[in-house]
């Protein structure tokens, strides 16, 4: 009896001290979590971890997938590592540390290693000459250099113009070239010749001086661009400097069907016309600082293969001055640049047999011309203003064409005088005195701004 | 035809004799110290100029000379590059040059 009238204080406490707990459970006031948030906090962590595994198992993954793929070209099945898969191991061992390196060597270099760089320059000219249509002008001439090895080149250039209705777009040279040791440059493509060193070194139009160009290193006497391969270096002589290029080339082609230019030499026909393979080169010599003489040859067999021409020799020669002097007494800097060259062609009979309406035409053609170009720079007076002026004469000359038939000889004096607004921006003015012989005179205005980069 | 691969077999036998030659005796890169200017000094290079000088003299011989701020440090490497080959300076004097254009910015 005693006992039953226990059972309801029992229960009641039972129940009182399960809703204590209950309540406590649910709201605390301590600052410690309750049990539903730390089962909640609990099942959050056991998820977050669930999907961080699922996250590093998918990266491990990765590379093996990309691995097993890339094997998977040398083995389609898995079997056991004989010794040609020892071999494969072996090699991917070899192969690693190399890949690894390239990015400790340039650790700046979060790019890459490969080096690249569009420069080039562009103009804008008028042109206003004598007994022709005054007209503007313009063309973008970018140059693609990529470094992909400091010994490895590669550099091309275009021409881009508007013409007519449209737009010109030239490859003006592709090379690769690579450097062999201190001395030493190999280079194989199209480009620039080395013995028309007014190409290859002065054609850019924030560094020619004057807006156009000279006719004797442009109209056939020397060649412009060269496709083939070419060795190149400098090296020095006790106190002088010497430099060298050759090259071996597909060459000229030799002009026969037209009487006006039979006998020149056509240098802007790329490929090749026979199995010869034309020579040539320049050597140059610095006896001081600033000044250098050179000395530039080609020799080809220019007709093509299976005509009576095909045996003919051509040789081109030519020799170049520059000299650059920083003069104190004339407060400035003086540039004089010249070059001329001669063509000799074997003697030959063109239309022998009169089919082409001119023929038979006997003749040994012979070629010649070049320039001379004295700049003068006030880059040691005071005044800004004259500081930035040049003055530019020129005198240009060739000879007519070989056959007396075509264009007559021509001698042009050039005065000019340019605005430098930066090192690689110029506007240039000139007038040109041109009187080819026996046709009236061809005197032009010429206008030109430029600029490099 | 004969004439030609003469020509070429000639120029051939002297690239390999040059090549051989300079190979053996290896770039002098141990040879280059600082100047003052900043520039370096080679026992080889052309009359033993500076680097600033190989600068002013190479680059002027043809062309206005461009700021060493004007292009950053791999657009020097890639220029100085280019310019060596149409130039035909040495790779002792490259190097000069290169490392003038770097320090003088």
């Amino acid at each position: 009896m005693k006992i039953h009238r226990c059972y309801p204080a029992a229960i009641i406490q039972a129940a009182l001290l399960t809703l204590v707990s209950a309540h406590a459970q649910d709201t605390t006031t301590d600052g410690y979590v309750t049990r539903k948030e730390y089962d909640e906090l609990k099942a959050e962590l056991l998820a977050m971890k669930k999907e961080l595994d699922a996250l590093k198992k998918e990266r491990a993954a990765a590379p093996k997938r990309e691995s097993s793929e890339s094997n998977a070209v040398v083995s389609t099945s898995p079997k056991q590592e004989g010794p040609e898969d020892q071999l494969v191991s072996d090699s991917h061992k070899d192969v690693t540390p190399t890949l690894a390196r390239p990015f400790a060597e340039s650790p700046n270099s979060l790019l890459g290693t490969t080096k690249f760089l569009l420069a080039g320059w562009a103009e804008g000219m008028f042109e206003a000459r004598n007994g022709q249509v005054s007209t503007f002008s313009a063309s973008f001439n970018p140059i693609f250099l990529w470094e992909l090895t400091p010994k490895l080149l590669f550099d091309s250039r275009l021409e881009i113009e508007p013409s007519g209705g449209g737009t010109n777009v030239n490859l003006v040279n592709a090379q690769l070239s690579y450097l062999l040791n201190d001395y030493i440059a190999l280079g194989v493509g199209e480009f620039f010749s080395p013995s028309n060193v007014f190409v290859e070194r002065f054609e850019p139009q924030w560094i020619n001086k004057l807006p156009d160009r000279p006719i004797g290193v442009y109209h056939g006497v020397l060649p412009n661009i060269s496709v083939g391969a070419q060795v190149r270096g400098g090296f020095p002589i006790g106190p002088t400097r010497a430099n060298y290029a050759f090259y071996v080339s597909n060459g000229p082609v030799l002009n026969t069907f037209d009487a006006r230019t039979a006998g020149t030499l056509d240098f802007n026909s790329y490929t090749d016309n026979n199995d010869n393979k034309a020579v040539g080169g320049r050597v140059g010599f610095l006896p001081i600082p600033g000044v250098e003489v050179g000395y530039g040859f080609e020799t080809s067999k220019p007709g093509f293969q299976g005509t009576p021409f095909h045996d003919l020799q051509a040789l081109v020669q030519s020799v170049d001055l520059e000299v650059t002097r920083d003069s104190d007494l004339l407060k400035g800097r003086i540039n004089l640049f010249a070059q001329y060259a001669w063509s000799h062609v074997d003697h030959a009979v063109y239309d022998p047999d009169g089919t082409l309406g001119f023929g038979p035409l006997p003749l040994t053609a012979k070629r010649d011309g070049g320039y001379a170009e004295l700049a003068y720079r006030p880059t040691k007076l005071d005044i800004d203003l004259l500081r930035n002026l040049e003055l530019i004469f020129r005198w240009d000359h060739l000879s007519r064409d070989p056959s007396g038939l075509g264009d007559p000889e021509e001698t042009r004096w050039t005065l000019g005088l340019d605005f430098w607004l930066s090192p690689s921006t110029v506007v240039k003015a000139a007038y040109e005195w041109d009187n080819p012989n026996g046709e009236p005179n061809k005197n032009a205005l010429l206008l030109q701004a430029a600029m490099g980069f | 035809m004969i004439s030609n691969r003469r020509h070429i077999l000639t120029l051939v036998l002297l690239l390999g004799v040059s090549a051989g030659w300079n190979m053996f005796a290896g770039p002098k890169e141990d040879q280059t110290t600082p100047n003052q200017s900043g520039g370096a000094v080679s026992t080889d290079s052309y009359r033993g100029l500076s680097g600033e000088e190989l600068w002013s003299n190479n680059c002027l011989r043809c062309h206005n000379i461009r700021p060493p701020t004007m292009y950053s440090d791999a657009q020097w490497d890639v220029i100085v590059h280019h310019m060596r080959l149409r130039a035909n300076i040495t790779g002792q004097e490259q190097r000069a040059i290169v490392e003038f254009l770097k320090s003088a910015k």
